[in-house]
């Protein structure tokens, strides 16, 4: 029964993805230059630390930031959503109003699975992907990453009333996730206080899978540097965590009730 | 649908107490309000009257300070998801996506009431072909006219036939051609699906094809009935004066006609009596002294005067 309302917002969710195409290319070039001048630059300063050059060290953390930008941007279409007023279709529909929220985090993790898919093709051609590569848990890491990603995003979109602070948004949520994570250098090395933010970022757990499966192979040392049942759990359990707090938010009568009264125009109307 | 008839039938809505407080301020105060099904239903009232929340709790997206109130026969307050099955809503503001064309939207919105692709095609369809606008079924929302927009809205709302249609302010903003269109849409769906309609206006004038109307200022009903019985109660006539000295020509007529209403610098009296030789008399002893004097029928506009002047 509340299959198909869920299906309605992910196709159009990925009508609208697919559409947006500069969007999309750019979504694919934006990796690629993390790749090929902050890694080829690093990488020169760097050498080969633990087996495994820094870009081949890097391939894992930009294949977590597409993933990133992918869902975050999608699940924040909620804000968006609330402002152009498409959300009054969904708040009116016979179903809970939780399952919005829970559409909007699946049809946002999918926007983040089909960018990493894309980026995967890419990384193979440029044979950051091989034979040796743990591709289960290749899998399980993207899935884990996608969800993360779509969870924070929900979860700052079931607090935001604009897209106004949207720049706020890249500024306090996005980079730091991004950054105390992991993805681009490894955790162990950061000073305590890094190593600690890191620790409290789901994120970290969810990018660690990936390096797991594309460099733990290529050499021992590199790699994943915490414990696989204890990256999916967390990444499980933050997702469903997130999932039901964003829900309690967004069914709370005052977090929709300014919304109807923007739709109003006015108080009582 | 007549009074009699419809009274033998279920009522598609029932509000008791009916109350919304925002801090202190009563948005709805006790509302009343029992509409039987069919019935083509019209609250009236200036802005922020209470008509948006009134629409908003009996459709379940307001949750009310007091009262209660049965839509469909299911309680708003215990049992949103049934109601919101049974009922239809167009919001004041659209909630179309712009971005999606005319059929994306529709499937959209008949996917969220869980119909099946195929049936949401026929119906979008139908519907489209209702309202004219079947030949837009590719067109982004965005690109469609401001009328155009607000038909697709109704008919995003019924995409999934509902039993009670809630429309708030159908025709707010539209130009005087699209408001017309849009309550000719609105009489096409009535006589083909027999609906409840429950609409909001503060264009009063264009309430006289409802069943029943009721005035509603500062969250209470002040006054209800059939327009035509609103109307008549109000007189025959409508003297409209504009005179130099308005104040004290309404002081020496309000003995003979009765109390004044006075907008701006226009005097308007009730004349119950259809004798016509009297207006005749009027005309002549009052030629020189005003600047203008009319005699008209009265519409809803005037009867909602009058209401708020009984003070």
């Amino acid at each position: 029964m509340i299959l198909r309302p869920i299906y309605a917002v992910i196709e159009r969710e990925v009508v609208k993805m697919f559409r947006q195409r500069t969007r999309l290319i750019s979504a694919m070039v934006r990796p690629l230059i993390w790749l090929f001048v902050i890694g080829a630059g690093f990488g020169a300063v760097l050498g080969r630390s633990s087996g495994v050059d820094y870009q081949q060290f890097l391939a894992p953390g930009v294949l977590g930031m597409t993933i990133l930008f992918g869902a975050m941007l999608a699940a924040l279409t909620m804000v968006y959503d609330k402002e152009s007023g498409v959300m009054r279709m969904l708040i009116i529909a016979p179903f809970a109003h939780h399952w919005i929220v829970v559409a909007k985090t699946v049809a946002a993790a999918l926007a983040g699975l089909i960018q990493a898919a894309l980026l995967l093709a890419i990384l193979a051609v440029l044979g950051f992907l091989s034979w040796k590569t743990d591709y289960p848990l290749l899998l399980v890491g993207i899935l884990a990453t996608a969800l993360t990603c779509a969870a924070i995003g929900i979860l700052v979109a079931a607090f935001s009333r604009t897209l106004d602070n949207f720049a706020a948004v890249m500024n306090f949520v996005i980079f730091p996730v991004f950054f105390l994570s992991g993805a681009l250098y490894p955790i162990a090395n950061l000073p305590l206080a890094l190593k600690a933010a890191a620790m409290l970022n789901p994120f970290t757990y969810a990018v660690d899978l990936l390096k797991g499966a594309m460099l733990a192979p290529l050499a021992s040392g590199s790699g994943s540097e915490l414990h696989v049942g204890v990256d999916v759990l967390v990444s499980a359990g933050f997702t469903l965590l997130a999932v039901v707090v964003a829900s309690w938010r967004f069914s709370r009568e005052e977090a929709y009730e300014p919304l109807i009264h923007i739709f109003a125009g006015k108080r009582g109307g | 649908m007549n009074d009699t008839g419809a009274l033998a039938l279920d009522l598609a809505v029932r509000a008791h107490g009916l109350t919304k407080r925002y801090g202190d301020v009563l948005a709805v105060d006790g509302l009343e309000l029992e509409l039987p099904a069919g019935q083509f239903f019209g609250l009236l009232g200036p802005n922020g009257s209470g008509k948006t929340t009134t629409i908003h709790m009996l459709s379940t997206l307001v949750r009310p300070s007091a009262g209660s109130a049965l839509v469909a026969g299911r309680d708003v307050a215990r049992d949103p998801v049934a109601v919101r099955a049974s009922i239809g809503l167009v919001f004041q503001e659209s909630a179309l996506d712009r971005t999606l064309s005319v059929a994306q939207n529709l499937r959209f919105a008949g996917l969220l009431y869980d119909l099946a692709p195929a049936i949401i095609e026929e119906r979008s369809r139908e519907l489209l072909e209702l309202f004219g606008l079947n030949d837009k079924r590719d067109r982004p929302v965005g690109a469609l006219s401001g009328g155009m927009r607000r038909a697709l809205d109704i008919v995003r709302g019924v995409i999934h036939r509902p039993r009670i249609l809630f429309l708030d302010e159908p025709t707010i903003g539209l130009d005087l051609p699209n408001r017309r269109r849009i309550w000719r849409f609105i009489e096409r769906l009535r006589a083909s699906t027999g609906m409840t309609v429950l609409l909001t206006t503060h264009y009063l004038e264009e309430a006289d094809g409802c069943d029943q109307v009721a005035f509603i200022k500062s969250g209470k009903i002040v006054q209800r009935g059939t327009p035509r019985a609103l109307v008549d109660a109000l007189g025959r006539h409508i003297i409209e004066i504009e005179a130099a000295e308005l104040e004290r020509l309404v002081a020496s007529l309000e003995a003979r006609l009765g109390p004044a209403l006075t907008e701006g610098d226009v005097a308007m009296f009730r004349n119950a009596a259809e004798d016509s030789s009297a207006l005749a008399a009027l005309q002549t002893e009052l030629a020189g002294r005003v600047s203008a004097l009319r005699v008209r029928r009265p519409n809803l506009n005037d009867v909602f005067l009058w209401v708020n002047s009984a003070r």
